[in-house]
């Protein structure tokens, strides 16, 4: 959150027709800047201008209307534009980036209050487990479908979050493929259901597991846990985030 | 349910997650299907092929899947658990049919679950 003060304004100009990764290179600095918390950035497109190849760049010019300069603006303490800056440099390429003092007199208010925090008792951090459950579309258990009984039994069992996968193809434990029609019908599908939480309360849930899967696969995994968003509602009826976690 | 009827066997084994696009062909066929041929072919215990609907990768394009979900390039990853004896089988394939994409691996634990073969 920008403090008032001492700041400093960064601008950085580039040519409209340049990409990075496929997209425009300003797209691609904006969401930089947005996943790295800067306060607020702008970009504005300008009607003409030139840069340093001292080509006239202007909507006049069909030719080269799909190059006018772009200009992206932000503010920001200036630690947080430091450790930004050389990842930036990289990205601007060929664009220019200029740097100015400036004082913050009233720093923009959020337009909604900020969302209560995530209870204490739900977060989850640092080394969990992934569990991944492979079974097939058409088992199902007291005449449910599996999958969805498994994610009932999950939530009722407090685990963290699961996400259900049907695969387009597969075979496995529970099935297996046939060789000369491979291309499984939506009704034959592999599911995986992929949960993440602590290795207690994933080991915990197994025993729910080996009463209702027959045939299938059960693949346990160490992850970290980088952030666990929880969406506090009003309500008492909360509902879980799915975490994000990598391996 | 028929309780009982099910075998329950514990052991490690590895998980290889090999991404590509859903365009990439092997020999004339889709890559996802020439390599969960040649899983099966080797006795792998488990693969399946999941289609994202958005992702890029290796060749650092945007990949989605249109709504005409058979004609697009759309990300896909595959899972596949296996031995590591079968992994070492099968990391030469991949290395020459996957020409474009990434494969990760890891130490995973495995529960299995069979029916008896008197049920089936």
């Amino acid at each position: 959150m920008l403090q008032p003060g001492k700041a400093v304004k960064v601008t950085i100009y580039l040519s409209d027709g340049a990409t990075h990764h496929g997209v425009p290179l300003y797209s691609s600095i904006l969401d930089f800047l947005f996943f790295r918390g800067v306060a607020g950035a702008t970009v504005t497109k300008g009607i003409a201008g030139f840069g340093a190849d001292h080509h006239m760049h202007t909507e006049q010019l069909v030719e080269l209307s799909d190059r006018l300069p772009i200009k992206i603006e932000f503010i920001e303490a200036r630690e947080k534009v430091e450790a930004i800056l050389g990842k930036l440099e990289e990205l601007a390429g060929s664009g220019l980036i200029e740097m100015q003092e400036t004082t913050v007199a009233k720093p923009a208010q959020l337009s909604k209050p900020a969302r209560p925090l995530t209870p204490a008792h739900l977060k989850i951090e640092g080394k969990a487990q992934i569990m991944r459950i492979f079974v097939s579309e058409e088992d199902r258990w007291k005449s449910k479908p599996l999958h969805e009984a498994l994610v009932e039994a999950m939530r009722a069992n407090d685990i963290a979050g699961v996400t259900v996968y049907r695969g387009i193809l597969g075979y496995g434990a529970h099935r297996r493929m046939h060789k000369d029609k491979p291309l499984v019908s939506s009704h034959h599908g592999s599911i995986m259901l992929s949960a993440i939480d602590s290795a207690e309360k994933l080991r915990a849930f197994l025993p729910i597991v080996d009463q209702m899967v027959e045939e299938g696969l059960v693949v346990f995994s160490d992850v970290d846990i980088v952030k666990y968003a929880y969406r506090a509602l009003d309500t008492d009826k909360q509902e879980p985030a799915p975490a994000a976690a990598k391996e | 349910m028929r309780k009982g009827s099910s075998v329950k066997e514990q052991f490690t084994a590895r998980m290889l997650r090999v991404h590509f696009g859903e365009d990439d062909r092997w020999q004339g066929k889709p890559l996802h299907e020439a390599i969960l041929a040649k899983c099966s072919e080797l006795g792998i215990v488990e693969a399946i092929v999941l289609r994202g609907i958005e992702g890029y990768g290796s060749a650092s394009r945007i990949r989605h899947a249109s709504h005409w979900s058979y004609s697009k390039d759309a990300p896909i990853q595959m899972s596949i658990i296996a031995t590591e004896e079968q992994i070492a089988k099968l990391t030469p394939y991949l290395d020459a049919m996957v020409e474009e994409g990434l494969v990760a691996a890891s130490t995973v634990e495995v529960v299995r679950y069979s029916r008896t073969t008197e049920q089936s």
